[in-house]
């Protein structure tokens, strides 16, 4: 079964591929194929030891800290953020660096303030932290329904770009390279669970890596790694000459920039997909390195973009082999790092490089997937359904059910929205990570009069704010649905909805006098204690 | 015994507390400020830095990135000196 799925894809996709522009890309689909063969021969070793909820959503919880950190770098770095933040800098310079630090801020405070008591407290979804001593099926619906709307959203820009992305490299159709990638992402998920999906991140991560490594070294080689003379050279090419050096205008007035920094800094600290990745590491001591690793890779990354995108602006904006009849990028902007690829390192770099874009969307959908099923199975069915007391077995079933339903529904929605503009829906799954999981998730672990009845009021209405002021704003309102002025003004909601939802929260807990309320605060001290300590990790727990 | 043990555990908090707070004000008020600056008075961040073609910006955005990685790495380090023996300690009375 698993073996046919697997021809059937990869026949289709090389016989797709050499009806496209089949001759250049002879190396990217070897690349790819290789990618594949060898991430399903992963899956199937790693299905015989996902059978338990415990290897599913956890891998076994026996992951070290370097391999983490490598996991969790492959599962933040997206193809968006390579193609995107180098294209950005390509064409703006110093406006891209904005983009990196933001994503990169937000690691020292998933570290300092998350990371450990996670780790200490859940189990299988940081749900598992929130409810630790509130009323369980309140909290889990409200968190799932965070964690669901970030994932989805996050899936949705994923699979549109990916797409597009593998349209533009393979030739192959948009529906066959959706339902490629979708397809793919079922099967390393249901069969694989948690162990092959970090594997897949793991291998994904050094491809990455490697690649960007191998394009900014043979940029820099061309000046003699001088950096002087290569920011010269860019500046001297570039049509804003020397303003790319500076801030260009990406953000102009200062809420917008708040609000922003806010989103950025602390959303990545309530991405599902990210906060699961801290259960498969034995403690906390590995917790926190799988931190300080993945940060350094991260930051690693974001510096090769950066001399990526300066490299392309010296090396390809002015070659006509990469430019169409309009004088942009064939491809678009975010090509430049692909293009780039095949101006210092040929048709093989520019093979790996593709094949790797396509394993860099692999590796982050399956992350996705796998936290938008744990939130189906584990906290909607097992705990807020079932209350609990399901059998094992069930919830695995389920799991399973909910990973091809997400899966099924991604490839569907990366059809409908097809020619939509997504780029906004990254920003909005970071406004509902930081309106919504991150504040619960911080209170509940810091705040001793968190109760249910703040949690679930402040959070839902974090939650339906963050979505109303994108809705209403600037992005959708006026460019999407064609309106003449936004309801809402500002590009970025996070400093409204945080605000919402941190009041509303203190608010009703603190005037919360009932005696569920007061049970929870009184519960909150062996909590704290746990959280700090890790002491009652190893017992099982009773939720 | 019960009087010695939660001595422990608020040892253990302030100890936790004296790391994580100076580390957190390094993470939060740089960045507030890089941002800051580009919303705010973005011609800051143009001129060079000594005789070199690289702006002040980019030199700073790139200390940024540097520094981000640097406070994980002490706040290991730091966890890893200080706080796990007293988690042992901790441990250990249980």
């Amino acid at each position: 079964m698993n073996k046919l799925i697997l021809s059937i894809l990869l026949f289709s996709n090389l016989s797709l591929a050499s009806e496209g522009n089949g001759e250049n890309n002879h190396i990217s689909i070897i690349m790819f194929v290789l990618f594949v063969s060898v991430t399903l021969l992963i899956t199937y070793w790693a299905s015989k030891r996902s059978s338990t909820a415990d290897g599913f959503y956890t891998a076994g919880g026996n992951i070290t800290g370097l391999q983490n950190g490598l996991a969790i770098s492959g599962d933040f770095m997206s193809a968006a953020s390579f193609l995107g933040i180098s294209g950005l800098v390509y064409l703006t310079g110093f406006d891209g660096l904005i983009y990196s630090i933001g994503f990169l801020i937000g690691w020292p405070i998933i570290l300092l303030l998350i990371a450990e008591p996670l780790r200490n407290l859940g189990k299988y979804s940081f749900a598992d932290v929130v409810s630790f001593r509130l009323n369980q099926r309140p909290i889990r619906i409200l968190a799932a329904c965070g964690s669901l709307s970030t994932v989805i959203l996050y899936l949705i820009a994923q699979m549109v770009g990916a797409g597009k992305l593998i349209e533009i490299l393979f030739g192959l159709p948009y529906y066959s390279a959706v339902m490629i990638v979708g397809g793919l992402m079922i099967l390393y998920v249901t069969f694989g669970g948690m162990l092959a999906t970090t594997w897949v991140q793991i291998i994904k991560a050094i491809l990455l890596l490697f690649g960007a490594t191998v394009i900014a070294l043979l940029v820099l080689f061309q000046f003699d790694f001088d950096l002087n003379l290569f920011f010269n050279e860019a500046t001297s090419i570039h049509k804003k000459g020397i303003t790319i050096l500076s801030p260009g205008g990406l953000i102009s007035d200062p809420i917008s920039a708040v609000s922003l920094g806010l989103a950025l800094m602390f959303g990545t600290a309530g991405l599902p997909h990210i906060l699961m990745r801290f259960f498969t590491v034995p403690n906390a001591i590995q917790a926190r390195k799988s931190v300080a690793y993945a940060t350094g890779f991260i930051g690693y990354f974001y510096l090769l973009t950066f001399i990526i995108g300066f490299g392309a602006i010296i090396l390809i904006s002015n070659n006509p082999a990469y430019l169409d009849t309009s004088n942009t990028l064939i491809g678009g902007n975010n090509m430049a790092a692909i293009h780039l690829a095949d101006a210092v390192g040929g048709e093989i770099l520019l093979g790996f490089i593709s094949a790797v874009a396509f394993a860099t969307i692999l590796a982050v959908v399956s992350g996705l997937t796998l936290a938008g099923a744990s939130a189906i199975s584990h906290d909607l069915y097992a705990n807020a359904y079932l209350r609990g007391k399901q059998s094992e077995k069930n919830e695995m079933l389920i799991s399973k059910l909910a990973t091809i339903l997400l899966g099924g529904l991604t490839i569907y929605l990366g059809i409908i929205f097809q020619n939509q503009n997504v780029a906004f829906m990254v920003g909005l799954a970071f406004a509902i990570a930081a309106s919504a999981n991150f504040p619960l998730l911080l209170l509940s672990i810091y705040w001793k009069k968190l109760t249910t009845k703040g949690a679930v009021i402040g959070g839902s209405l974090g939650l339906f704010s963050a979505i109303t002021f994108v809705v209403l704003g600037p992005v959708v309102w006026v460019d999407i649905l064609g309106n003449a002025n936004p309801i809402f003004p500002y590009k970025y909601p996070a400093l409204f909805s945080m605000t919402i939802t941190f009041t509303t929260i203190w608010v009703f807990s603190s005037f919360d006098k009932s005696e569920n309320g007061y049970k929870e605060i009184k519960k909150f001290d062996s909590q704290y204690f746990r959280s700090q300590t890790g002491i009652g990790i190893d017992a099982k727990t009773t939720h | 015994m019960q009087i010695n043990y939660k001595r422990q555990l608020n040892a253990l908090i302030k100890l936790r507390l004296k790391i994580i707070r100076p580390l957190l004000f390094l993470t939060i008020v740089p960045y507030f400020c890089f941002i800051g600056v580009i919303a705010f008075k973005p011609e800051m961040f143009s001129p060079f830095i000594f005789d070199t073609n690289i702006s002040l910006g980019i030199f700073l955005g790139l200390v940024l990135i540097l520094l981000i990685f640097i406070i994980t790495v002490i706040y290991v380090y730091l966890a890893n000196k200080f706080i796990e023996p007293q988690i042992s300690v901790i441990r250990g009375n249980e």
